[in-house]
C-alpha cells in the first residue's frame, strides 16, 4: 500500500510527466488529465489573448500544452500563472520565426498582473509634507502592485492593440525596426492603461519601482525636473507608501 | 423565486434556500439588475487580487448574502497546507465576512505544483489523519468552521479501508467541520463506482450538513464499453439528481442549496430557472415539516 505522499507524487507524473498510466486506469485518469490541461489551458489562453492571435488557436494549444508540462502552477491561484510563458516562447522553436512575440507575451502578463494585483491606497501627500527637508532625497517609495515599467525591443504595444481591435491596417504600418519601447502598465479605474514613455522618465519610472532611494535618481539624471516627474506618479495614485534611507546605509 | 434581496440582511447567515453560483459573465448583469437570488457564491480563488473582479464581490455581498466556495487549499495533500494561500484566502475571509466557507475533500497540489483538477484520495487511515490535521488548521487559521464538500470521482483506489460516506462522517466527528452535500456528487460517484446513493445520502451526519449543491453531469463512454459519469457543471440538473436532492432535503430539512453551473454557462434566467426549481422543493419541504411539527 502506497503511502499518500507516494501515491499522490505518482498520479502527478501520470497527469503532466511522462509517466505511462496504470493500464487498467488509464481511461480514467485521463479524464483528470484532460481536466487540468484545459483549465490551465484556458487560464493562459484568458491572459495571453494577443499571443493566441498571432500564432493560431491550434499553434497556441499545443505551445500551451508543452508550457504547462515543463512549468506547471506553483499556487492554486490561477490569476499567478503564466509568469514563464514569455520566457518559455523564446526558447521555444517552433515560434521562433515570430521574433516579436515574447516582447508581446511579456505586455500581455504585464496587463494581466496590473488587472489582478491587489489593490492599495494612494499615498497621502500630507504625510510628505512633514518631513523635513533633509529627508526628501533620502525618500524610497512603494509603487501600487498594479503599476510596472517594461522596456521592450519590438513595438510590442502596437501589435498588442492592432492584433485585439483586428486592424489589420494598423498592423501593416507597424515598423518593426523602429527600434525599443519604454511602457508603463498600470491599472486605472476598472481598465488597464499601457503607456509609452520617453527613455529618461522610464528610466526614472523603472528605479521608483526597484525601490530605489530618490539621491540614487538625482545622481542618474541631475539636470532635469524630478519633482515634477514624481508629482506626476503622486497624483496618479502610483505611489502608496515610503521608507527612509539615508547614504551609506 | 425564493427571497428578495432587500429582505435578506447582506453578510448575513445563508438562507434555507436556493442560491447560485455566481461566475463571471453575470458580474454585469446581477450588479445592474440586482436579480432576485436568495444568495450567491463564488470561488475564492477568482477574487484574491484587488481590481475589478473584488469591487464586484463587494457590492455583491452588500445586496446578498455570501458564500465563499474554496477549490484550491488542497486539504488531502500529504505534507503542508499551503500558508500564503491560506493567507490570502483568510484576507479574503476577514474582508468579506461570507456566511459560510466550504472546501473540498480532495487534492490538487503535490511538490509545490497545483494540478488544476479536485483528484481523489485514498480513502486510508493517513489520507484521513491528514484531511483532519488541514481542516483543523484552516478553521483555526480562518477562526470559524468551514463545510467540506464530498467528491465526484472517477476512479478509486484498491487499498482504500474506509466507506467514502464514512470517511468525510469521521472528518466532521474529529475536526467538527460541516458537511457540504453535493446531491450531483453523491450520485455521480456511486453511478461510477457501483455504490448505493442512498446508502451514501443515508449515512451522512443531519446535524453536521449546512448546505448542499447541485449541478449537471454528462456521460461518457470508455472505449471498454462502460459508462462514465462526468461532473462537468455543463447542464441542467438530472432527474434521477432532483429525486435524490428531495431525498436529501427530507433528510436534512430545508438546507442552503446552491445551483453551480460551470462550463457553457447559460443566460442567468436559466440559472434562476433551476434555483426556482430547488426553491420549489425546498419549500415544499418546509412546509411538510411544518405540519408535522403542527
Amino acid at each position: 500500500m502506497p503511502a499518500l505522499l507516494e501515491l499522490q507524487q505518482s498520479l502527478r507524473a501520470q497527469l503532466l510527466g511522462d509517466a505511462a498510466p496504470e493500464a487498467a486506469s488509464a481511461a480514467r485518469l485521463a479524464i483528470y488529465r484532460n481536466t487540468c490541461i484545459t483549465t490551465l489551458s484556458n487560464v493562459l489562453r484568458l491572459s495571453f489573448p494577443a499571443v493566441q492571435r498571432l500564432v493560431g488557436a491550434e499553434f497556441f494549444a499545443g505551445a500551451a500544452r508543452e508550457f504547462i508540462r515543463r512549468y506547471p502552477p506553483a499556487s492554486p491561484c490561477l490569476n499567478d500563472y503564466g509568469a514563464n510563458l514569455p520566457a518559455f516562447l523564446a526558447t521555444f522553436a517552433p515560434a521562433s520565426t515570430l521574433a516579436y512575440l515574447p516582447d508581446v507575451a511579456r505586455l500581455e502578463w504585464a496587463v494581466s498582473r496590473a488587472l489582478h494585483a491587489d489593490d492599495a491606497p494612494p499615498l497621502e501627500l500630507a504625510r510628505l509634507a512633514s518631513l523635513p527637508q533633509a529627508a526628501v532625497s533620502q525618500l524610497r517609495f512603494a509603487v501600487h502592485p498594479a503599476v510596472s515599467v517594461l522596456r521592450l525591443q519590438f513595438p510590442a504595444d502596437a501589435i498588442w492593440r492592432a492584433v485585439l481591435e483586428q486592424d489589420a491596417a494598423a498592423m501593416a504600418a507597424i515598423d518593426l525596426a523602429a527600434g525599443p519601447i519604454h511602457l508603463l502598465i498600470e491599472r486605472d479605474a476598472d481598465a488597464v492603461q499601457v503607456r509609452r514613455l520617453n527613455a529618461a522618465r522610464w528610466q526614472f519610472a523603472a528605479r521608483l519601482c526597484a525601490g530605489e532611494p530618490l539621491y540614487t535618481m538625482v545622481e542618474h539624471a541631475p539636470d532635469v525636473d524630478l519633482a515634477a516627474w514624481l508629482a506626476e506618479h503622486l497624483a496618479c495614485g502610483r505611489i502608496t507608501g515610503f521608507q527612509l534611507h539615508a547614504p551609506g546605509a | 423565486m425564493s427571497g428578495n434581496p432587500a429582505n435578506v440582511g447582506a453578510h448575513g447567515p445563508i438562507p434555507a434556500a436556493a442560491g447560485i453560483g455566481l461566475r463571471f459573465p453575470h458580474h454585469g448583469q446581477v450588479l445592474q439588475q440586482r436579480p432576485p437570488v436568495a444568495w450567491f457564491e463564488v470561488h475564492a480563488e477568482n477574487y484574491l487580487g484587488g481590481g475589478a473582479a473584488r469591487r464586484v464581490l463587494e457590492r455583491v455581498r452588500a445586496d446578498y448574502p455570501l458564500s465563499l466556495h474554496g477549490v484550491g487549499l488542497s486539504l488531502g495533500s500529504a505534507g503542508e497546507l499551503d500558508a500564503q494561500h491560506l493567507a490570502r484566502i483568510a484576507e479574503l475571509v476577514r474582508s468579506t465576512e461570507p456566511g459560510l466557507v466550504s472546501e473540498h475533500l480532495s487534492w490538487s497540489v503535490v511538490g509545490g505544483e497545483y494540478l488544476a483538477d479536485l483528484l481523489p484520495l485514498p480513502m486510508t487511515e493517513e489520507a484521513l489523519d491528514v484531511v483532519c490535521r488541514h481542516v483543523e488548521q484552516t478553521q483555526a487559521v480562518l477562526r470559524r468552521r468551514i463545510l467540506i464538500e464530498n467528491p465526484s470521482s472517477y476512479l478509486q483506489f484498491s487499498h482504500s479501508t474506509i466507506p467514502e460516506w464514512e470517511f468525510i462522517t469521521a472528518i466532521a466527528q474529529r475536526s467538527g467541520c460541516g458537511i457540504l452535500c453535493d446531491v450531483n456528487n453523491i450520485f455521480v460517484s456511486a453511478s461510477n463506482h457501483g455504490w448505493d446513493a442512498h446508502t451514501y445520502l443515508d449515512a451522512l451526519p443531519t446535524g453536521a450538513v449546512a448546505e448542499i449543491h447541485l449541478a449537471g453531469h454528462a456521460l461518457r463512454e470508455l472505449a471498454d464499453g462502460s459508462v462514465l459519469r462526468i461532473d462537468d457543471h455543463g447542464s441542467p440538473v438530472a432527474a434521477q439528481v432532483w429525486s435524490l436532492y428531495a431525498r436529501a432535503l427530507r433528510r436534512f430539512g430545508p438546507m442552503p442549496t446552491l445551483i453551480e453551473w460551470d462550463n457553457d454557462i447559460p443566460a442567468f434566467d436559466r440559472l434562476l430557472a433551476e434555483a426556482a426549481q430547488a426553491g420549489a422543493l425546498l419549500r415544499g419541504e418546509a412546509a411538510a415539516s411544518h405540519a408535522c411539527a403542527a
